[in-house]
This record gives structure tokens, sequence and C-alpha cells, in this order.
């Protein structure tokens, strides 16, 4: 077996004295399509958030590719710019049209030429097929368009993972549907993804796995169509129950 | 003034006594028939009718008989009229004198003659003065038993030239139309023109050094008060505890007390700069506490999302602020800031409290010396002149604003004269408002 692209060992993650994470082990493999379910307050999303260190951990070992995310030592920079990361609430930047929101970090992060990032800015969106709306401000924008441009933007950094971090669930449902073309485009383009999500169709037909989380532990997982029609935890069954 | 200059005329008049005596004494009559002759004028500037007074005391057993005093070319002397007094002590004796005036010669003659040893006093009114200012100078004969001779000592005196604001002032003071204006006590209080003309040149220093002073302190308080915003937001609790101990002192004192405290406590303490340098760090040190807040509270403001997604991208904690928050802020803080600029600008008249000369002080002394508020209409307006169009401004900023972070595009909807009179804020419920929204 190849070497894991992230390797989560014991992490654990309290907010004062509520602990939110308890002891939580995951690897992810090159190319792997991980959906991370449960329900809210689960943990799902503070796991996430640790990966890149938008939380910190309380304890436990992160690693990325050869680096450990959470060692004082890490310059976490370097770490978030192969970690692409999307929102739920977007993070548009609100005073840059869209293609200068997907050049603002190329040019300043990765020191790209104008024109490199602008060419790379252009393909990204015309990717998500807004290649019409490149000099749009994020406020003249739909949701799931500005969905789209966030996406665009962490591509834009030729990240070896990306997380997703409940991306659909701001959105009006019709404009989940987009969304979802996109990451499925995106997984089927080979890119390593961890995605918390409540969108089952999509976790059925686009993951290789499917984790479940309670309680800030992983209590099941497995192959999708495993754990969603024969699941064997309690409470695995009965969260899907209440989900359909 | 020091000790040693206050004694030098006292010396040289112990000296000049001791030779006189010695002359008196050796019985040599005196060269000089008069002594202590002066010369002054009644006005500041020329062009304009001024009352001259020759003071001289005659020499002793010198009994004068006629005077005659030559105005130097320019003067006019047709309309003027002359009183001569003598003075003994307080006591003032009026002499009648023959008076005659040939061109710019005045002419008088005592019938008695005037005793020796006696204060004369000789008032001329209604000199015409030319309009050109400088140093003139009086001839003067006189007539005594000895016979004719010229008049000793200084006879020079002084004015300046007339400006065209003053020139217009006083034609307009001797028009009948502003002399009905003015016999309406308030309108000669307030808004008399005579003043209004003289007001505007002078004042128009005073106004441009009030800008000057805003303009070099406020980018002063900017910078200063990102650096306190940023200190007391660090994650280093002394740079926090600095910051806020620096904003609540200055928040929390009157301007008035800091500005005395820069100009007269800080030269007594030893440190000496000029006024403009102590007037525009004491406004800049002010200003930048409550920028300091506006700032930090503008930062805090955007939403903490877009932080991270910045530093998802790989951004450092100062790029993400130079290139991400900062911009948002700006805007958001563009009104307030607007807003402290203008009272920055109106707090430059505490300045005049310590003799700064800007637009208060100089409007101030113009009303003094002419008894007359006109002065203070005058600076109104010249603050207004700034004020009122970024007033405006903050207006059509704000709606803009409430447009933007209403989510409404495209932006760009200029408020109506009404709304930036902020008429509809005054008239209608905020409950309304926020509907409409």
């Amino acid at each position: 077996m190849d070497k894991p692209v992230i390797r989560i060992k014991q992490l654990r993650k309290a907010f004062g004295s509520l602990e939110v994470l308890k002891g939580v082990d995951m690897d992810v493999q090159k190319g792997e399509v991980v959906v991370i379910l449960g329900p809210s307050g689960s943990g799902k999303s503070t796991m996430l958030r640790c990966v890149n260190r938008l939380e910190e951990p309380t304890s436990g070992e992160i690693w990325f590719e050869d680096v450990l995310v959470n060692s004082p030592k890490t310059d976490i920079n370097e770490v978030r710019e192969h970690v692409g990361m999307v929102f739920q609430s977007f993070n548009l930047f609100p005073h840059l049209t869209a293609k200068d929101n997907v050049m603002l970090a190329q040019r300043k992060v990765l020191k790209r030429s104008r024109a490199e990032a602008e060419r790379t800015a252009e393909a990204q969106l015309e990717k998500v097929g807004l290649g019409d709306r490149m000099d749009y401000y994020p406020a003249q924008l739909s949701g799931g368009q500005q969905q789209r441009v966030a996406i665009a933007r962490a591509l834009a950094m030729d990240p070896h993972v990306m997380l997703f971090d409940e991306v659909t669930s701001a959105l009006d449902p019709e404009l989940v549907r987009g969304v979802l073309d996109v990451m499925k485009d995106l997984a089927q383009g080979g890119m390593t993804m961890l995605v918390v999500t409540h969108e089952m169709g999509f976790a059925r037909d686009v993951a290789t796995r499917a984790v479940f989380m309670d309680g800030g532990v992983i209590v099941e997982q497995g192959e999708p169509s495993a754990v969603f029609d024969n699941p064997r935890n309690e409470r695995t069954k009965d969260f899907l129950g209440h989900i359909r | 003034m020091s000790t040693p200059r206050r004694n030098t005329p006292l010396k040289a008049a112990a000296l000049v006594l001791a030779l006189a005596s010695l002359l008196v004494m050796a019985g040599i009559a005196p060269a000089f028939s008069m002594s202590g002759t002066t010369v002054t004028v009644s006005e500041e500037s020329g062009g304009q009718p001024a009352r001259i007074t020759f003071n001289t005391v005659t020499g002793a057993n010198e009994r004068v008989s006629e005077l005659d005093l030559t105005f130097p070319e320019g003067f006019e002397l047709a309309k003027t009229r002359t009183d001569v007094v003598t003075l003994e002590g307080l006591k003032r004796t009026p002499v009648q004198p023959r008076i005659r005036v040939e061109g710019r010669r005045l002419t008088l003659g005592f019938t008695p003659p005037i005793a020796g040893d006696s204060t004369v006093r000789v008032q001329v009114w209604d000199v015409g003065l030319p309009t050109k200012g400088g140093t003139y100078r009086l001839a003067g004969e006189i007539r005594t038993d000895r016979g004719v001779e010229p008049v000793t000592g200084d006879l020079s005196f002084g004015f300046s030239t007339v400006s065209p604001s003053e020139a217009l002032s006083r034609s307009l003071e001797r028009n009948p139309l502003v002399k009905r204006w003015n016999s309406v006590q308030f309108l000669n209080f307030f808004l008399n023109p005579t003043m209004i003309v003289l007001a505007v040149p002078i004042l128009f220093t005073g106004w441009i050094t009030s800008v000057l002073l805003v303009v070099a302190a406020f980018p002063l308080a900017i910078f200063g008060g990102l650096g306190l915003a940023f200190m007391k937001m660090s994650r280093f609790p002394p740079l926090r505890w600095v910051a806020s101990a620096y904003i609540n002192v200055i928040r929390g004192t009157p301007l008035f007390l800091q500005i005395y405290i820069g100009f007269v406590g800080l030269p007594i303490a030893g440190v000496r700069a000029p006024w403009y340098v102590t007037g525009i760090i004491v406004l800049a040190l002010n200003s930048s506490a409550y920028l300091a807040e506006i700032f930090r509270a503008g930062i805090q403001s955007i939403h903490k999302g877009q932080f991270e997604a910045a530093s998802s991208l790989g951004m450092t904690y100062w790029q993400s602020m130079r290139f991400v928050i900062i911009p948002q802020t700006v805007k958001r803080v563009l009104p307030t800031m607007t807003s402290e600029f203008i009272l920055l600008f109106k707090d430059t008249a505490l300045l005049s409290a310590v003799g700064v000369f800007e637009l208060m002080l100089y409007s101030n002394s113009l009303a003094v010396r002419g008894g007359n508020l006109t002065p203070f209409v005058v600076a109104a307006v010249y603050y207004l002149i700034i004020t009122i169009p970024l007033i405006n401004w903050v207006a059509t900023l704000e709606a803009k604003l409430a447009v933007a972070e209403g989510g409404q595009a495209p932006a760009g909807v200029k408020p109506s004269l009404w709304d930036r009179l902020g008429m509809r804020r005054m008239l209608t419920p905020a409950r309304e408002l926020r509907e409409e929204r």
C-alpha cells in the first residue's frame, strides 16, 4: 500500500471543557474520495478543519505527506498551499471579481506572474462553468455560482488534497446540482478529496469510502454501498433512518 | 525681559543728566532749544485720515511765538483741524493759536508766546495719509526771541501700506447703503460688510494654517491608529495593555488638556519644538486613539470566514490583512473616518487657546479689535467650506455602503439631496427604514 496523503492519529480536540474529537484515526490514500457523514455536533467539520489547522488540535498527530501538520516547527502556510478548502459559506472576497478571487493567492503565495495567474484563473473558471462570469463581483453571482468560484479558487493552487466542508448546505436546492457536478468531475479526475456532506446521492455515486462519525469518534466506515445498505452500527442505522 | 536690559536706559539717562548738569554749571547755554520731541500717528496703515500728534518741551527761558510744521509729500492737510495744549503734570491748558495752512505747511502763531520749559502737545486731526506706507519725517521751525531755528529731535513716524481689502472696507464704510445696512444692530454686529471685506483675506491665512495642520496630522493619525488597532488585537498581552491604556487615556481626557500639556508642559520639561510641530503631533496623537477604535471595530466586523479563506489558501497573517481584510475594512470605515477628519479639523480651533494663529485666533483677534462679531461669521463660512462637502460625502458613502452590504447589485446608487441632508432619516421611524432595506 502507498504512503497515505493524509494520516490522522488519535486526534483529539477540545473547546474548553467540551471535547469534540475523542481520538480519531484515519488514513486517506491518493485518489480517494472520502465522504464524512454524521449528525451535527459529531465533530466532522472540526476534524476537517484540523487537517489544515484552522483549528489547533489538542493532541494527536496529523500528517500531510511527510509533514507533521500540528508541529510548531511546521510552516503551516506551506501545508495550506497544497491543501485546498471550500467552505459552507463560500467566503469569496467580496471586493474582488471572480477572476481576481481566483488570482489573488496564486500571485501572492505561489508568486505566479500576472499572465500565468490569469491563464490559470480563466481555465479553472471555465472548468466550473463560469467562463462568462469572470468579471462579476460575488454579490452579483448566485450562491451556486459563488461556491463554484470558491472551488476554482482552491483548485488554482494545484492542491494535492481538497477539503469540502458542507459546501452545499447553504445553497437553495436547485443550485446544489451544479456544485455537485463540479465535485464529481473533480473526483473522476483523480483528486484526493475529503467531503463533509449530507448529500447521500453524491456519497453513494462518487465516494470511494464513507465514514460515519458520531460523538467525536469514527463509528463505522467502509464501501459507501456497504455502509448505506447494511449499516452494522446502531447509531449509523438510526442516522440513516432519519435522513431518508 | 531680563534685568540687565532694563538697566541700560536708566544708565543712559543718568549719564545725560550728569552731562547736562555739568553744562549748566559751566554756564554754557544749551545748543538745542527744544527737547523730547516726538511725532506719533493714530493709524497703522495709510490711505486714510489720521491724527498726528507732535509733542515737545520748549527750551528754558525761551518764548515760542510761532511753530511751523511741514508735512512730507503725499500728505493732505485741507481738512485738518488742529488743537494745542500745554501740559503741566496732569493739568492741561488749551492754547488758542492762529492757524494757517499753506499746502503741506501748517503754521501756528501764539499770542502770548508759549513760555519756556513747557510741554506742548499739538494734535493735527484728519491728516490725509498717503496710501504707501513707510517712515516719514516732519520738518519743523520755531520762532523765538532769538529768531527762527529748526526743531530738533525725533520727528519721524511711520505706518504700513494700505491693503486692497482695507481700502475697499473704507470705501464701503462711506457708502450710504452700507451705512443704512449697518444701522440695523444685528446686521452691523454679525454681517457688517466693511468687516467682511477686511476679514476675508486676513482669515484666509488662518484657514490655510488650520487646513495644513489637519492635513499634516491626519495621515500620521491613520498610521498611529492602525498601529494601535493591531496592537490591541495582538496575541501578545503587554502590547494589548499598552494600546488599551493609551486609547483610554486619550479618549478619556479633553483634547484641550492635551493641547495644554503639549504647548505648556513640554517646553517646561525642556522639550522644545516649533508650534506647528507640537500642534500637528498633539492632533495626530489625539486622533490616532479614536481612529484605532474605528479601525479595530472595522477589522473585527469582517466575517471570520474571510480570514479563514485567505489562510486556507496559504496566505500569511499580514498578506490576509493587506489584500483581503484591510481593503474590505477601508470601505466600511471610510464614512466614520471622514467624520473623524471633520471633528479633527474643527478641533484645530482649540489650538487658538495656546496662541497658534489659526482660523479661530485670527477671527477672535479681529473681532476684538473691531468690536464686532462679523469675523466669527466669516470664520464659520471658512470652516463650512471644508466640512459641508465632507458631511455630504459621508452621507453618500453611507448610502452606498448600505446598498452594498444589503447585497443589492449593482451598487452606485446616488441618494437624493433629501436623503443626503438626512431628512428622511430624521422624519422616518427607524423601524420603517429597516423594513425598506
